[in-house]
């Protein structure tokens, strides 16, 4: 068996773990970063795209607000490249009480927030697709933010400091010399090859999964309960302002500009296991009408698409705390093993928020040089990550402007997103993965209006040259990243996205009978909930 | 009597029932708000391939496809209407503007060509040009050939899998890639390969490049790009040259043999007097039945109101816009607002998590009796002179039984028979009243 060796193993390759592993690997540590999936295929990569300015809390949660004031300005410097400036509104509709303001802006006073008032109607001349009846609006620094291009750049990075990562690597065992915790075993999900990592530290960062972690470590009684979350992307920017609704937060009350798409969101309901996400119709009707409110008309736009996330809702059993146990604030928790059930080299992080995911690796890694005596103090606040070295953030039409100069010379492969078959070759080779939907988290292929109607069979005919793949596999990726797609389509097949489903139906099924074509399903990961018992239906 | 008749939609159905009906002397208008799923289609004529098993006679399976579903289209056709109907397009194609440029094939035997992932498909019916794929051979050594300029056809992928699909071992495949620098830019889509290859000196560079590359009994086969213009000729010089058969291979869209077909279809129409107005979107209904007076037709921001005697319902899908479904789930026919039929209850799930599997909302569209009028919730016909033709009518998967053209095709013609012999029925009354 393959044996690795690290200073610290970082669980989980979502933002606050490849967070974790730059940190680590900026402050010297040897660093391994795993993860059972893809990075950020998890909670980080099925959020609603905001970088939250603190608005949101100022109310309900003042210590929140003031970590996104602070952590919101440290992002849009160091991750600028993921992050686009579209600024954020806050919109009383003629449903809530316009006093609220009041206590908004005295809130946003207390943290620091730079916000003020506009007119209602410099408010519609910003956004004119704005319910008309809105009766007051505030302006904050909201900001989107590309997850994969944020999960990715912290990965690159702390990689190009030496750190290693494995993606589709799930710990199945956490490795202890008495109470010295010293590194886990680890399957490859894909070919099933087991690896032993030996490491003086583990840093749990698995997010909504932290429990099952740590009690492979025989640490009992941490309680994550899933909250789901469901979004759905419309076909258009119906806003290029983030544009809150100015309430207790609440459901359906966020409407997010992000790339070519905007993102309604969000729900919050118990699941019983993080890995059970289904998205009802029922839910997909509330969160309409919902947007209905701050965007009259959007049940007649095109709803592209639907997901859902879980929020990991922290609860210790052990210690009766809901939230933190000591150095951090409330909205993120760190768990000292040591203190907590007496084990050495292993510390848990979990809740939070992805706005302040660099103040949550941060915390952890600094209580792990605490723990191991070190004094290597934290850069992540004035280091660029790659790609983002000179501080220009995202614009929105970066990509079609590369395009009009490529024009004559390269092949564009995904029309929707302008995605160019030297760009899909290379990462393709990169990732050297045969998932169709790695790729799609590293290019956006496949995420415009014709959710890969076009494209994959085209990638899929590109992926068989690059990867050296015989037919039944190419047939098989192809056929995989089907189904991918279609899982986050059929809850909001109306309209015109049903029109261009049932095309992609005559496309894939009446022309090319993908459904009749050999097809090789070794190396392509098996759904997360395969193992569940069925969900009923509501 | 002269039937006063509106085709609205201009697919394979539309333009089925109005060149049918223009060619016995009706006075006929086609009227769609765009081009039809033609150019989106392979062109081959698909009439029922999967039932789920894979099809081998249409003729054999259709009977008794019509007694387990009696929902279904070919319930209300019968096979003997398809295969008249095929007969009839076999005929149209061949006295076309497109020379020697023909559709083969029939009811009895299925054809198995290959699509250009590299499945085997089975069809009634293909043009000339596509026929050397077939894939029921003793034994087949081809070699697939594509062109890196066009992204919607990859012949390694097609070939290996051609090879793979065979477990008898009969076929031979591999894949070709060719550089033809034709356009001077990176893309070309099969359209533009086409117009491309309508230039001999393109062919001839193909022909070039080919040169020594194959093996000595090697059928080759192509992307559906044969030319435009001309198809048989550019199709019979290559297999000339090449001194082997040639064939075709449907691509993505857009069509070329779709296009192909509808120049066919078209000029067919407007050869019989009749004829085709693109742009109008027929909005609603005039008069509220049992006879529709006509309908209301939208141009640009104009509303319209066209009067008709027979009308022909032939708007297509969901695909095509002819069905719609609202984001409070509420489906209807786009045209005139019929009901539609097999749409899940309230509640139930129109759609379930996995792709392939059968979806609830699949079948769903407009209800026909067997003179294809459309009928309400309770099984009455809602108008007597419209008849519905082609894929709003509820009752198929057509893209997953391989049956869409066959059911546009033959509820196209029947629809056209129905007007024309009521139109006699009525002309005979008529005559015999006036009698003395």
């Amino acid at each position: 068996m393959t044996t690795l060796r690290a200073d610290v193993l970082v669980i989980g390759g979502g933002a606050t773990g490849a967070g974790v592993a730059w940190d680590c690997a900026l402050r010297g540590y040897d660093t391994i970063l795993v993860d059972r999936r893809d990075l950020a295929e998890g909670t980080s990569g099925r959020f609603h795209g905001l970088l939250h300015s603190g608005g949101r809390y100022v109310v309900k949660d003042p210590d929140a607000a003031v970590e996104c004031v602070e952590e919101n300005a440290i992002v849009r410097r160091v991750a600028a490249d993921a992050v686009e400036d579209t600024g954020g509104l806050f919109v009383t509709t003629p449903d809530d009480d316009p006093a609220y303001g009041d206590r908004f802006m005295e809130g946003c006073r207390v943290a620091h927030l730079p916000a003020e008032e506009i007119s209602v109607a410099e408010a519609l001349r910003r956004e004119p697709l704005l319910n008309p009846g809105i009766k007051r609006a505030f302006v904050v620094p909201d900001a989107s933010v590309d997850v994969w291009k944020l999960v990715w750049a912290l990965a690159g990075g702390a990689a190009a400091h030496g750190a290693r990562v494995l993606t589709y690597h799930r710990v199945i065992g956490v490795r202890r010399e008495g109470d010295d915790v010293c590194g886990a075993r680890l399957r490859n999900e894909l070919s099933g090859e087991e690896i032993d990592v030996e490491a003086g530290f583990v840093l749990n960062a698995s997010g909504a999964w932290v429990a099952e972690v740590a009690e492979m470590a025989g640490c009992e009684g941490i309680h994550v309960a899933p909250g789901k979350g469901i979004m759905i992307a419309m076909n258009h920017r119906l806003v290029n302002t983030v544009v809150n609704r100015l309430i207790i937060p609440a459901d359906g009350d966020i409407l997010v500009p992000i790339r070519t798409v905007s993102v309604i969101g969000t729900t919050d309901i118990r699941s019983r296991h993080a890995d059970e996400l289904p998205v009802t119709q029922d839910e997909v009707d509330q969160m309409l009408d919902d947007g209905e409110r701050l965007v009259p008309g959007l049940r007649a736009a095109r709803a592209l698409r639907v997901w859902a996330g879980v929020r990991p809702l922290f609860e210790d059993k052990k210690t009766g705390d809901t939230d933190s146990t000591r150095d951090v604030s409330r909205s993120h928790a760190i768990l000292d093993h040591l203190e907590r059930d007496g084990l050495r080299n292993f510390l848990t992080i979990t809740g939070g928020k992805l706005t302040t995911y660099r103040l949550m690796a941060q915390d952890i890694v600094d209580a792990m040089v605490r723990q191991l005596g070190d004094d290597r103090p934290c850069r992540t606040a004035e280091t660029g990550l790659p790609g983002s070295e000179d501080g220009e953030p995202y614009r929105l039409g970066t990509r079609l402007r590369a395009r009009e100069e490529e024009l004559r010379t390269e092949q564009i492969i995904c029309e929707c997103e302008l995605v160019g078959r030297t760009r899909l070759e290379g990462a393709m080779r990169r990732r050297g993965t045969i998932n169709l939907d790695d790729i799609r988290r590293n290019l956006r292929l496949g995420m415009g209006p014709c959710q890969g109607g076009f494209c994959m069979y085209r990638a899929a005919g590109i992926l068989h040259g690059v990867g050296r793949l015989d037919g039944p596999q190419a047939s098989g990726s192809l056929r995989h990243f089907l189904q991918e797609r279609w899982k986050g389509m059929w809850p909001v097949l109306y309209g015109d996205q049903l029109r261009q489903a049932r095309l992609d139906d005559w496309i894939f099924q009446g022309l090319l009978d993908v459904e009749h074509v050999p097809a090789e399903t070794a190396g392509l990961p098996t759904p997360v909930d395969a193992e569940l018992e069925p969900a009923t239906l509501a | 009597m002269t039937p006063d008749v509106i085709v609205v939609g201009t697919g394979l159905a539309g333009l089925t029932a109005a060149v049918r009906l223009a060619q016995d002397g009706a006075r006929v208008v086609v009227l769609a708000k765009g081009i039809g799923a033609t150019h989106l289609a392979g062109a081959t004529i698909d009439v029922l391939g999967y039932d789920p098993g894979r099809v081998e006679s249409p003729a054999a399976a259709l009977p008794r496809l019509a007694e387990e579903r009696p929902d279904h289209p070919y319930a209300r056709l019968g096979a003997a209407a398809v295969g008249e109907a095929l007969g009839w397009l076999g005929a149209q194609v061949a006295a076309g503007p497109l020379a020697a440029y023909t559709y083969e094939g029939g009811l009895e035997e299925n054809l198995l060509l290959p699509t250009a992932v590299g499945a085997p498909k089975p069809t009634a019916m293909a043009p000339v040009t596509m026929l050397g794929g077939d894939l029921r051979r003793e034994s087949l050594r081809v070699c697939i050939v594509g062109f890196r300029q066009l992204k919607d056809f990859h012949p390694m992928l097609c070939a290996e899998n051609l090879a793979a699909a065979d477990a008898g071992g009969r076929i031979e495949a591999r894949g070709l890639e060719l550089d033809l620098p034709v356009t001077g830019r990176a893309d070309v889509n099969a359209q533009g390969m086409a117009q491309q290859l309508d230039d001999p000196a393109v062919r001839g560079a193909l022909v070039q490049q080919l040169a020594g590359r194959l093996h000595a009994d090697e059928r080759v086969g192509l992307p559906a790009v044969l030319g435009l213009r001309d198809p048989h000729a550019v199709w019979a010089e290559l297999e000339h040259r090449l001194g082997r058969p040639v064939f075709e291979i449907p691509t993505l869209p857009p069509s070329v043999p779709g296009m192909r077909l509808y120049t066919i279809l078209r000029a067919a129409l407007r050869a019989a007097g009749g004829r085709q107005i693109i742009g109008p979107e027929v909005v609603g209904p005039l008069g509220g039945g049992p006879r529709l007076e006509g309908l209301r037709v939208r141009v640009g921001r104009r509303e319209d109101v066209r009067r008709a005697g027979e009308v022909v319902l032939a708007t297509g899908g969901f695909a095509s816009g002819g069905l719609a479904l609202d984001s409070r789930w509420h489906a209807r026919d786009a045209a005139l607002g019929l009901p539609l039929a097999g749409v899940p209850a309230d509640g139930a799930p129109r759609f379930v998590p996995g792709y392939f599997d059968d979806q609830p909302m699949a079948r769903a569209g407009i209800a026909v009796d067997d003179e294809l009028r459309p009928l309400d919730a309770g099984g009455e016909p809602v108008y007597e002179n419209v008849r519905v033709a082609g894929a709003s009518i509820a009752g198929a998967v057509p893209w997953k039984e391989k049956s869409g053209d066959g059911i546009s095709l033959a509820s196209g013609h029947r629809a056209a028979g129905l007007i024309l012999q009521s139109a006699r029925a009525a002309a005979a009354a008529g005559a015999t009243l006036e009698a003395p």
